[in-house]
């Protein structure tokens, strides 16, 4: 075990020529070493000396890395890959208290206003391991050994294009691993420091470290939001598709209703919204529809609310006043960037149609509509858009969505574990309710699949439904966590 | 040919006078912008734009399914998606129409704004909406553009609005172009421009080599395409000469690697019963084919083999399958020998609509 002593006050540091730094840190780790010209002392003890890099990135929160410290941070990742035992290093302070063995203290978490660091070191512990375990964090250290040793592999790159999948899979969990070591680090650094302070008596140390914890613990609730959308596809935009049930134009209001909700969802989060094809009811409503929402981890959000929705009102359209139960099914399909392999689309296998198309056309017809459908005939996939103005900008936009399409089944298909998340429409059953909106004879939203409710559904049709989506993906995560257990 | 020649002689006499008078007559014909394109000049409250929409709407779902049954026309479904459009050209900032467009057709996410501002007086917007419903004016020319391909192309009356069966010319010609690389470097026509479509199509394909030259007998679809051409920036490789057919090529005859057009091809005896839209406001200069629609196709088709170098190719957008069939086999017997590769190709619509085929 090597120990390493760096002089340092926290709030200067950020001041330190950092490439000097790096340089120094690397060539010394097995010393105790004084950095002339930085205040007061603080020590600190690593197992694995390789994290003392980490020490010092941590200060440069990787969120905000400029863009001389993203080089180092890169040139650390290629200096990391020739070590192949990252995941067994575990942090600790200098008298050996690991986030783990915080946890396991049990340690009484007080309300924020209490200037307790114990307290809140505690509360932070918990939100790193909610977070690790978000993350599926002994999945991913496994994933990411394997992936280095494949990095490290001499001949890598005879296949560029696998190669690359596997550096943009590293670089992807290598960031999501420094994030968590960075906070790891950045809690004992805290703990150590003030510990310190109070060996000192240095009153001003103390309560600078106090603070910084609260904030840490302040910032913890967010991160662990963010650690609910890791999935790789889970930052991608996506469309929503709904139809409705059986039962006709009650459903398809309540169809439309739907959609409507998902728009001022989508929209309330600032995500760009485009209907890409909607076909109405005759009398109201839609049959069905699909729309294209645009922005950071719409995928990630939306998947949550993949299934059937069911409806209890009295219904506008009965004269008869009575109650109707009615329902929608929706799905959510991931847009795959470009970093991602697609399944392959061979031309002769598509017969595209124009939409509504009838009589002699050409010259003969002046129309607005050019809508057209693409039918992929080796699956019988089909996709349609009509919102475009031209049928050429209709065609490119059904293409996107049969590509869409076609990835997820071919995502279905090599999912072991066939997540309804991934479920076209046609797949999703109408037996898999997963929340029900009752406006008589009371009022209340229930999602059946974690039992979270509201009681004001006129919100939640508004497009308030976080908390719905919130609640499932961290009880989604949790589980997913008991079935390893149970297997492992 | 034998049918179209006294047609062809009636339009080339016309043509001669139209030509020598339009040097001057050419620049007096300033193309219309289009709404799109014109400044948000209208302070308008939005409560009032909301009105206008209210009417707006009415008036289209009063239509129903009456054009439809009457001569094919439009339904109030695909009126009321129009009024959307208008409305998105309409506004100085297009996402706030959305608010209007929205299934639910909520405008709660208006109420917060006073007034909007408007490319166009709402008067005019009144007046208009009631040209598109009660006198059938095209979409097209209400706005002054159509969307064709990735383009957005000006069009007004006298010019035709470009059809969505047309834009496969450019995805036949992209193909010819990717198996011969020779024909992406020459110089390709496109006869009876109309609005440009076809030409600027092209011309973006084979945009750093090639090049492109659109003739018109109409004076105005001259000017269209002249202002659609520049407003993508074209100028440099799409050239536009006003006259008959091949007449203002007869500088390059021998010489084109491509020739491609949509001619009019309607026969005669249909034209008085088009629906609306198309008969009473498009031109007829662009729709009447003669006697039975083939007239310019046959002068083309014949044309085509002088205009052409050897191993050029064509493509003929047609009235379907019957003049498709005819022109192959006019090209097989009666000018057997000047083409090579004939091909029909159908349209998404399943119709036969294209002739495509190269210089032997
Ligand atoms: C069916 S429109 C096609 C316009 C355009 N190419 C398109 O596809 O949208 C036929 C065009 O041929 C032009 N035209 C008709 N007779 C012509 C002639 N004798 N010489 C040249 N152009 C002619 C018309 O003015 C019209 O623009």
């Amino acid at each position: 075990m090597s120990s390493l002593i760096v002089k340092r006050s926290s709030s200067r540091f950020s001041h330190v020529d950092f490439s000097k730094f790096h340089i120094f840190l690397s060539l010394n780790q097995n010393h105790k070493v004084l950095v002339s010209g930085l205040p007061p002392v603080l020590i600190k003890t690593i197992k694995n000396p390789s994290w003392s890099y980490l020490s010092v990135s941590r200060y440069h929160n990787f969120a905000h890395l400029s863009g001389k410290d993203k080089v180092l941070a890169s040139g650390f990742r290629v200096l990391k890959s020739l070590f192949s035992t990252q995941s067994a290093a575990e942090l600790s302070t200098s008298d050996g208290i690991t986030v783990d063995g915080i946890v396991a203290s049990n340690w009484t978490i007080l309300d924020e206003s209490e200037s307790d660091w114990k307290s809140h070191a505690a509360a932070i512990a918990q939100s790193i391991q909610v977070i690790k375990r978000r993350l599926q964090w002994k999945k991913l250290m496994v994933r990411l050994d394997l992936l280095s040793v494949q990095l490290n592999k001499p001949d890598l790159w005879d296949d560029p294009v696998h190669a690359g999948k596997i550096s943009r899979e590293h670089g992807s969990l290598m960031a999501k691993m420094k994030k968590v070591r960075a906070l790891e680090q950045e809690l004992l650094e805290h703990i150590d420091m003030i510990k310190l302070a109070r060996e000192e008596d240095d009153n001003e140390l103390e309560s600078e470290m106090l603070k910084a914890l609260l904030q840490m613990r302040r910032n913890s609730n967010e991160k662990e939001q963010e650690a609910l959308l890791s999935g790789e596809q889970d930052s991608c935009p996506c469309y929503i598709e709904v139809q409705a049930g059986a039962g006709g134009t009650e459903s398809m209001d309540w169809a439309k209703m739907v959609m409507q909700m998902y728009k001022s969802w989508a929209q309330r989060h600032g995500y760009g919204v485009t209907v890409v094809d909607e076909m109405p009811g005759e009398i109201a409503g839609i049959k069905r529809a699909t729309i294209k929402v645009d922005g950071e981890y719409a995928f990630g959000y939306a998947k949550a609310e993949a299934g059937v929705h069911r409806l209890v009102r009295i219904s506008p359209f009965d004269s008869g006043k009575r109650r109707h139960t009615s329902f929608a099914a929706v799905a959510v399909i991931p847009i795959l960037g470009d970093g991602f392999t697609h399944v392959p689309i061979n031309e002769s296998d598509l017969r595209i149609e124009r939409f509504r198309a009838g009589g002699a056309g050409g010259q003969h017809v002046n129309t607005t509509e050019s809508a057209v459908r693409i039918v992929h005939i080796p699956t019988g996939i089909t996709a349609t858009c009509q919102n475009e103005r031209s049928q050429h900008m209709n065609k490119d936009s059904a293409m996107a969505v049969l590509q869409s399409r076609l990835d997820q089944r071919e995502m279905a298909r090599q999912a072991q574990v066939n997540a309804h998340h991934t479920q076209s429409l046609t797949d999703i059953g109408w037996g898999n309710q997963i929340r029900s909106y009752v406006l008589h004879p009371y009022r209340m939203v229930k999602d059946l699949r974690t039992n979270y409710e509201v009681t004001n559904p006129d919100s939640v049709l508004e497009g308030e439904i976080d908390g719905f989506i919130l609640s499932y993906l961290s009880a989604l995560l949790d589980k997913d966590e008991d079935c390893r257990n149970l297997s492992a | 040919m034998k049918l179209g020649l006294s047609r062809a002689c009636f339009y080339s006499s016309c043509s001669a006078s139209i030509f020598s008078s339009s040097i001057p007559s050419l620049t007096t014909i300033k193309p219309k912008i289009p709404l799109f394109l014109r400044p948000p000049t209208y302070s308008v409250a939005s409560s009032d734009l909301q009105k206008w929409h209210g009417w707006a709407k009415s008036l289209a779902s009063s239509v129903g399914s009456s054009f439809v049954e009457s001569d094919d026309g439009p339904d109030s479904t695909l009126l009321c998606r129009e009024l959307n459009w208008l409305l998105e050209d309409s506004l100085e900032n297009r996402s706030s129409s959305s608010c209007f467009s929205f299934a639910a057709c909520n405008y709660d996410s208006l109420d917060g704004i006073e007034n909007v501002m408007l490319r166009i007086s709402l008067d005019d917007l009144y007046q208009l909406w009631k040209q598109r419903i009660e006198e059938r004016r095209p979409f097209q020319y209400i706005v002054g553009c159509e969307h064709w391909r990735d383009l957005v192309l000006s069009v007004q009356e006298g010019v035709l609005i470009p059809r969505p069966e047309t834009e496969l010319i450019v995805d036949l010609v992209s193909d010819a172009v990717s198996n011969n690389e020779e024909l992406g470097q020459g110089l390709w026509a496109d006869v009876g421009t109309g609005s440009g479509a076809i030409a600027i199509g092209i011309s973006k394909i084979s945009r750093s080599y090639g090049r492109v030259i659109a003739t018109d007998l109409s004076p105005v679809a001259v000017s269209v395409a002249m202002f659609n051409v520049q407003r993508y920036g074209l100028q440099h490789v799409t050239e536009v000469r006003q006259g008959y057919w091949f007449e203002p090529l007869k500088d390059v005859e021998g010489q084109l690697v491509g020739i491609v057009s949509n001619p009019p091809y309607i026969p005669s005896d249909n034209i008085s019963g088009l629906q609306a839209e198309v008969g009473r406001h498009e031109p007829r200069l662009a729709l009447d084919g003669g006697a039975s629609g083939i007239d310019y196709l046959l002068h083309l088709c014949s044309g085509a083999a002088a205009m052409l170098k050897p191993g050029g190719f064509f493509a003929f957008e047609t009235n379907g399958e019957k003049q498709c069939k005819f022109l192959v086999d006019y090209m097989q017997n009666d000018i057997a020998g000047s083409f090579c590769n004939l091909n029909i190709v159908s349209d998404f619509a399943g119709i036969q609509r294209f002739v495509t085929g190269f210089r032997q």
